[in-house]
């Protein structure tokens, strides 16, 4: 018996022991499952071509389902689990206190403009090197949207739809000149079980699952129309039109079935999903899906098809939420040199041209940019889209900024499906940001 | 000749001891600990920021907890869940021992094919469904559409209680048809040739003999599968989460957010002693039952 | 009840609705996982047009950025120490418990309950007490864990085993000299033989099949198969993969699925057991 008790635990050791071999180099948690994550690949294998032996970088990459609230943990932990670490504009208050701010060298202000690096400052310093930019385009189908521009009768029956449905003259536009009103009578019109003619099932594609990112998706519409987080003495306004006008135009699309019946459990990828089976004619997503979406071995039913634009007008303009991703040093880490010599490279304009030819999407300097737009034209959309239309929420980086997405995805998806009224459901959420937004 | 067997059994007792030591021990650091941090955090005010000093601040946790409207629906959330997945389970695993029995005496290893659901990560089936459900890429849907034109929401607010229940039913009825065909199986034949010979013949057999002869397994199965029922968390999380405004929120979901997303540990572990303490009430109420009814 | 053919012909047909049901998502998935992604969103149906094990060889392809063998290497460790560590505590522990009448009143019953409590409950305050003691994310703090998890049923089963055993043949040995330590290695675990490896198996399948604790407890050197199941969900970027996220469950539940085929019986007394007898 103790001899098997003595295997026994000598097994468990090597197998604790195998587990946490890793600790010689340095480690980056990055960003999983997307073109951030094949462009830091990209980059990571040049680094450590000519790298010393001690300041290797190694990759680990966790789920992104709930990625951001196992890094919250670990970092309040003071795990030395990972050196560097993934941050983003909307958390930045939440984990600044774990984190070492960083002085960039010289070379980073060539590399990034200074409102890029800035969606990387928390408090007036400097937490990370900005790595990708995001932000939302309006992915429509190019082929039905040019029959639509050009078909007599698709016009007479849009008009027809539009009367009936909003009560409203409208004709078929331009993509870039919609307002949210163009999208709706659009989004109607290619919906079948509006327009029998319509050639695909769905007017449009939205995410609605009780998840962050979803709203984030959905404030571009939000700010359009007027909303804000807090107005400039920090007062909460989620309660004002802004935010009720937007929330009643996804409750009205989705109602009407405009978009899959269970877009309330649809994040990027289920939504891509469907815009990429062709039959949907508009979506409201991240740029990052543009890639996979216009390739033909993926989806060979839209590739070649896809318009993008910047999100359409409403009453004040037209916006595009933006944030940051970029990579920080953890303050419990015990490789701090080396992630430092990591992530001063980064921010070079040459490790930085490599990391947008290997997918990322970093908002790059306009001479930077240059050279790379023959290969990135969609980067060039980027840093435009980015610089006239982008904005962020006021509070939108404070401490507890995360957890009042979280408060907005969980009352606004309760409005959208009929779980509780949009007066229950905003005067819950701002007394409940009222308290997050305060505690500072 | 009395004390000698005395002394033996007290020399016993102490080596009995040692026996359960190692166990003992392990669930005093795996179980005791976590209680005792459970019970400190539950009344202090802390964040992951303060894992090491939280500040002692009462019972404002567990005010905040039973306050809070969210934790009452999360509870009936899984009650519901709980009491209508066992029933069905129970009602469709009764039907199916008794008319499958005939095939499964002869040829048990079709008990292997019902069982294979259980084999399966509740996790995993989850995001099987996800997959099953997809109006795009799934083949329930897809069936939908080609015979009947259309498919239904499965996931929205007022479909995935269905859906789910559906699921947890699918994957758990086998364990209900193990446990009651085997008390069916294991009812002595004389017992209903007697009963034949007094003129007791087809259902009534079944509503005079089997049933109440069945009715320990009956009650044992059908508390295991609302134990685990409402418990339930794997599958839901994999393939809806928490649900449109919440709306699939169970029990451990709820605590799991509250910890992990929210960051309000103390309300998190509130919640979970709430949990802790209902669970005991029931666990002392089925044993005073059992414990009454275990003597006729 | 007479069974006429006919009855006996609606007994098949009722058995293979249930047995179709009651597997579609398995079946299902193993259909999705031999289809093309083309074919996938071209038509999702029953039938598969061209068989292609390509998605399983994406799989492997993935593997710098979605390692699953390294996973699937996470789940059998943990699983094995799990199963293993239960048995190991509990045989004794219920050896003294039928034989000696020892701990009969608490620890008994305290551990039979726990299988009636939301484990959730010490998901917390284990997160934060591995944390202290560098057991996140380790393979060792998940097989502490899926052993606690385990210890309930496999107690029950064991008890329940030897108090069946005549004690007779432990009085002789004993008269002989023998000491209990000698007793439980030399007589009752080879007679036990069964009722551990049936343990062990249930055991072991419900460690592979665990997800709460692996979510929580684990980030990247640990993570058991049923939580890294759910990375290829977003493998992509620009939308799941189907066809591979099909392959990946098939993989992931393979080894339970096999077992369960193999050992069903054993399975099936177990769990009856543990039902009843708890």
């Amino acid at each position: 018996m103790p001899r098997i008790v003595k295997t026994l635990a000598a097994a468990a050791l090597f197998a604790a022991l195998g587990a946490a071999q890793s600790s010689a180099e340095v480690t980056v948690l990055g960003w999983p499952g997307g073109p951030e994550e094949t462009a830091l690949r990209a980059v990571a294998d040049t680094y450590n071509k000519t790298a010393a032996d001690a300041d290797k970088v190694n990759l680990i990459f966790f789920n992104r389902d709930g990625f951001f609230d196992k890094l919250a943990a670990d970092l309040g932990a003071g795990s030395k689990e990972f050196d560097i670490n993934l941050l983003a504009t909307y958390a930045l208050g939440r984990y600044a206190p774990f984190m070492d701010p960083i002085e960039l060298p010289a070379a980073a202000s060539e590399t990034f403009s200074e409102k890029v690096l800035a969606t990387m400052q928390y408090d007036g310093k400097q937490y990370g090197v900005p790595t990708d930019l995001s932000l939302h385009f309006m992915y429509y189908r190019q082929d039905l949207i040019d029959q639509l521009l050009s078909d007599d009768a698709w016009k007479a029956k849009y008009t027809e739809i539009a009367k009936e449905k909003m009560g409203k003259d409208l004709a078929p536009k331009n993509p870039d000149e919609w307002t949210w009103d163009d999208f709706e009578a659009t989004a109607y019109f290619f919906t079948k079980s509006i327009n029998a003619d319509s050639p695909t099932r769905y007017g449009a594609v939205l995410q609605m699952k009780n998840l962050l990112f979803n709203i984030m998706v959905w404030h571009s519409t939000a700010r359009s129309s007027g909303g804000n987080w807090m107005d400039a003495e920090g007062k909460v306004t989620v309660d004002g039109p802004g935010f009720r006008t937007a929330l009643e135009l996804y409750k009205r699309l989705y109602d009407a079935g405009v978009t899959p019946k269970d877009s309330t459990t649809y994040e990027y990828a289920e939504a891509n999903a469907a815009f990429g089976s062709g039959q949907a004619a508009t979506m409201l997503q991240w740029n990052a899906a543009f890639g996979d979406l216009d390739d033909p071995a993926k989806t060979p039913a839209v590739a070649g098809k896809i318009g993008t634009v910047a999100p359409p007008a409403g009453s004040d303009g037209r916006f595009t939420h933006i944030h940051g991703l970029g990579l920080g040093i953890n303050a419990a880490s015990e490789h701090k040199d080396g992630a430092k010599k990591f992530l001063d490279w980064l921010a070079t304009p040459a490790a930085m041209e490599e990391y947008a030819l290997a997918g990322g999407s970093p908002a790059l300097s306009a001479t930077i940019i240059e050279k790379v737009s023959g290969k990135r034209p969609d980067l060039v959309k980027l840093g435009n889209f980015a610089g006239s239309y982008g904005f962020v929420m006021n509070g939108g980086t404070a401490a507890k900024a995360l957890s009042v997405y979280e408060l907005q995805a969980k009352e606004f998806t309760a409005y959208w499906t009929g779980e509780k009224s949009l007066d229950d459901a905003l005067a819950a959420t701002a007394k409940g940001m009222e308290d997050l937004l305060k505690q500072q | 000749m009395a004390s000698a067997a005395d002394l033996q059994l007290r020399e016993r007792r102490r080596e009995g001891a040692w026996l359960i030591a190692p166990m003992t021990l392990f669930l005093l650091i795996l179980l005791g600990f976590p209680l005792v941090l459970d019970i400190i955090y539950s009344i202090s005010k802390v964040g992951f920021e303060t894992l090491r000093d939280p500040e002692i601040v009462g019972i404002g946790n567990y005010g905040g907890a039973i306050s809070d409207p969210e934790f009452w629906a999360a509870a009936w959330f899984s009650f519901r869940f709980g009491i209508i997945v066992a029933t069905a389970q129970v009602l469709i695993g009764l039907f199916l021992a008794i008319f499958l029995a005939p095939l499964l005496d002869t040829r048990p290893w079709l008990m292997a094919i019902l069982m294979l659901p259980m084999m399966v990560a509740p996790a995993l089936v989850g995001l099987m469904y996800r997959l099953i459900l997809h109006e795009f890429v799934g083949i329930l849907p897809y069936y939908l559409y080609l015979w009947l034109g259309d498919s239904p929401s499965f996931l929205g607010a007022q479909t995935a209680f269905n859906t789910l229940v559906t699921i947890e039913i699918l994957q758990w009825t086998p364990f209900a048809l193990l446990i009651l065909y085997t008390a069916y199986a294991a009812i002595p034949n004389e017992i209903r040739e007697a009963a034949a010979i007094d003129g007791v013949r087809g259902f009534a057999t079944i509503r005079y003999i089997d049933l109440p002869m069945l009715m320990p397994a009956i009650g044992v199965t059908y508390f295991i599968r609302f134990i685990d029922s409402f418990r339930v968390f794997d599958n839901v999380y994999t393939l809806v989460g928490p649900g449109a405004g919440g709306s699939t929120t169970t029990m451990s979901i709820y605590i799991y957010r509250a910890f992990f997303r929210v960051g309000d540990i103390g309300l998190a572990v509130a919640a979970s002693m709430l949990l802790l303490v209902a669970s005991f009430a029931v666990l002392y109420l089925i044993n005073r039952l059992t414990a009454r009814r275990k003597p006729t | 009840m007479t069974s006429s053919r006919s009855t006996m012909a609606l007994r098949w047909l009722v058995f293979a609705l249930a047995a179709f049901l009651m597997n579609f998502p398995v079946i299902s998935t193993l259909i999705t996982s031999l289809k093309s992604e083309a074919e996938i969103t071209r038509y999702p149906g029953f039938w598969i047009e061209e068989p292609t094990l390509e998605n399983y060889r994406e799989i492997f392809r993935m593997s710098d950025r979605f390692d699953i063998t390294h996973y699937l290497a996470n789940s059998l460790i943990m699983s094995l120490i799990g199963a293993g560590l239960a048995l190991l505590l509990a045989f004794p522990a219920a050896y003294a418990m039928v034989r000696f009448e020892i701990g009969q009143k608490w620890l008994m019953p305290t551990v039979v309950n726990l299988r009636a409590i939301p484990l959730i409950i010490f998901a917390i305050p284990i997160y934060l007490m591995y944390q202290q003691v560098d057991l996140l994310d380790t393979r060792l703090g998940m097989g502490l864990i899926l052993c606690l998890v385990n210890l309930p049923l496999v107690l029950v089963l064991l008890a329940t085993s030897i108090a069946e055993l005549p004690e007779e043949i432990e009085e002789a040995a004993r008269v002989d000299g023998a000491s209990t330590i000698q007793i439980i290695t030399r007589i009752v675990a080879p007679i036990s033989v069964n009722v551990i490896a049936a343990s062990a198996v249930l055991s072991f399948i419900y460690s592979w099949n665990e997800f709460l604790f692996g979510l929580i407890l684990t980030t990247s050197n640990a993570v058991p198969i049923s939580v890294g199941a759910s990375f290829f969900f977003a493998a992509s970027g620009g939308g799941v993969r189907w066809g591979v996220a099909a392959a990946v469950m098939m993989l992931a539940t393979l080894t339970p699925l096999v077992l369960g085929l193999l050992m069903y019986r054993q399975i099936g007394r177990s769990m009856t057991a543990g039902a009843v007898k708890g």
